[in-house]
């Protein structure tokens, strides 16, 4: 019975300490294989997509290359579902995620945030015919967005932002009848429908939606942002080093005025920095 | 069915079954109102403005629609040999679902730039993702079959166990249990092995029910007679009884194999690069979705299109090996 009980204890504290990165770790790992391990969606133009050459491509794809470069490091990208890597726990599958991932007080006990590079407006998207022409039109109306994701949280009044100078904001929309999409690109197909079709408005990045009408959706803006997101790269828990790492890197980004270049590049509009 | 030489006259030559199809079809098109088709647009001299003709409009397209649809059933019924009326069938229902896609007004020029990636890297993908998967589940196949059979409590409890678990799952379920739930024990693993062992795992389940199937199939005096003849149980599996309900095994294990190909799609969700997740992801940038997935959708087609025929060729060879 002994024997039994200290082999369980000892398999156990096994278990527990390979799941936990040593400080330092990861740094170390890539810095000696001279490669970085990226993280990303594929699904989410223009911050990241498949492009005609059938790379990724985007704005989060060229931050990551230029930290990968910044840190002497060659950068393989991955493209895992948004829920899985918010799900933590990455056991060094892949080393870092830039992914225009919101730092929020839940997501920071499954992860760490070393440095925020940049925020998106968050904006209401109705149907060209629509009449809805304020952002609290939408109570009580069938509204799309992507699932996990801060519009969900900010449609379901749970929303809380806690990152260093992300501006305030309030809940407009109440008993809003949610849908949730894989992506909210989906949700967009449904809403271009038609007004009132499958949805009455999409919540999701002000970067889509304008990206979409380019394309000739038929949909339009509604509104003011209803928050701006800060957004963060994003890491496992544990690895100190690292977390100091990026933030220099970040932090020597946005002061050159790379952040700012990438921004402009990709969205024609500065969001490095909140106005 | 067996063919025999007994015939009942031709339904189609019975007036009343023809006038209650036209009557039946007629009510159909008229009902989804054809007013404004092509259709519509063709009788436009009769009925004028298709978008102001009304009631008058609908009741005439509907008419036309319904009388072209049974002059083309009398027309196939007068076509004699059994292979020509198939074909000519089929060619039909293939323009019917062209013309279908085509009036989504898709950019084909898009189609043209990612079919190549979607063959080399999709297809190839899902393709060896499930060759892979489909090996391994007829080895665990076969052992839990055998386990079921056996007498040792043990070895039943576990092989019953394990189908009862991963019949009992949704197979994307699996795949996020594997994937997620491995590295908690310390094997970190990537994500196509993964989905791989989901695949089999699941696929290994049912099959082992397919095989314990075939195995039970098998005559008890196959057994006996190999016991008297002095062989000992491997020998008797591998010479006697596999042999013999390997031809039962292999139409359900090909159906196995098409549906794999199908559920490999779920790997897509841990970021393996195979045709689903490609249709889902190749169209983003530039909101092509209906391309891409009418593209995957027609190639998984015709992966499966292709299995179908080389599985019926199997079949065929093992009918012959047996028949008299």
């Amino acid at each position: 019975m002994k024997l039994v009980k200290s082999l369980l204890s000892a398999t156990l504290i096994a278990s527990l300490s390979m799941g936990v990165a040593q400080a330092g770790d990861v740094l170390d790992s890539i810095m000696s294989n001279k490669s970085i391990k990226v993280a990303t969606d594929a699904n989410w133009p223009p911050q990241s997509f498949i492009n005609d050459k059938n790379e990724m491509d985007g704005f989060d794809v060229d931050v990551a290359r230029e930290i990968a470069k910044r840190l002497g490091v060659e950068v393989e990208f991955i493209t895992p579902s948004w829920d899985i890597i918010t799900a933590g726990n990455w056991n060094r599958r892949w080393d870092m995620h830039v992914g225009s991932m919101t730092p929020t007080k839940k997501r920071a006990e499954k992860l760490a945030f070393p440095a925020i590079y940049y925020y998106t407006p968050a904006a209401v998207g109705v149907h060209k015919s629509s009449s809805i022409s304020t952002v609290a039109g939408l109570s009580g109306k069938k509204v799309g967005t992507g699932t996990g994701t801060t519009f969900e949280l900010y449609l379901q009044k749970n929303l809380s932002i806690d990152a260093a100078g992300a501006p305030k904001f309030t809940h407009q929309i109440d008993n809003a009848e949610i849908k949730s999409y894989e992506t909210s690109t989906i949700a967009l197909d449904d809403l271009r429908l038609g007004d009132g079709v499958r949805l009455d408005g999409v919540v999701s990045s002000l970067p889509v939606f304008l990206e979409a009408i380019e394309n000739g959706y038929p949909i339009k803006v509604v509104g003011d942002p209803i928050f701006y997101e800060p957004l963060a790269v994003t890491i496992d828990l544990g690895d100190a080093e690292l977390d100091a790492k990026l933030k220099d890197v970040i932090g020597w980004m946005q002061k050159d005025g790379t952040l700012s270049k990438l921004s402009l590049k990709w969205y024609g509009v500065d969001y490095a920095s909140v106005k | 069915m067996i063919q025999d030489t007994v015939t009942d006259a031709l339904l189609l030559r019975k007036p009343k079954f023809v006038i209650s199809v036209l009557v039946i079809v007629f009510i159909a098109f008229f009902i989804g109102d054809p007013s404004l088709t092509a259709m519509g647009h063709f009788l436009e001299p009769v009925i004028g403005d298709p978008a102001e003709s009304g009631l008058y409009g609908r009741f005439a397209t509907s008419l036309m629609l319904a009388i072209i649809f049974v002059i083309n059933l009398l027309l196939i019924s007068q076509i004699p040999v059994f292979k020509y009326q198939v074909f000519v069938v089929w060619a039909e229902l293939v323009v019917l679902f062209l013309t279908f896609f085509y009036s989504f007004n898709l950019s084909f020029e898009f189609i043209q730039s990612k079919i190549w990636f979607m063959i080399t890297q999709g297809i190839f993908t899902t393709l060896y993702v499930s060759a892979i998967s489909i090996a391994i589940a007829s080895v665990i196949a076969v052992v839990g079959a055998v386990a079921k059979l056996s007498s040792n409590g043990f070895a039943f409890a576990i092989a019953s166990f394990y189908t009862s678990f991963f019949r009992g799952l949704p197979l994307l379920m699996q795949v996020y249990l594997i994937y997620l739930g491995f590295p908690q024990l310390g094997f970190v693993i990537d994500a196509v092995p993964a989905g791989i062992i989901a695949l089999s795992l699941c696929y290994g389940a049912y099959m082992t029910e397919i095989f314990r199937a075939g195995i039970m199939s098998i005559d008890d005096g196959q057994w006996e007679g190999s016991r008297a003849l002095g062989f000992k149980f491997g020998l008797t599996m591998r010479k006697i009884i596999l042999p013999q309900s390997i031809p039962l095994i292999i139409p359900p294990t090909g159906n196995q194999f098409i549906a794999m190909l199908k559920d490999s799609s779920l790997v897509s969700v841990i970021g393996v690069w195979e045709l689903m997740f490609l249709a889902r992801t190749l169209g983003n940038k530039t909101f092509n979705h209906m391309e891409m997935l009418i593209t995957a959708a027609l190639l998984y087609w015709a992966m499966t299109m292709v299995l179908e025929l080389i599985q019926s060729r199997i079949e065929r060879k093992y009918r012959k090996q047996t028949s008299r």
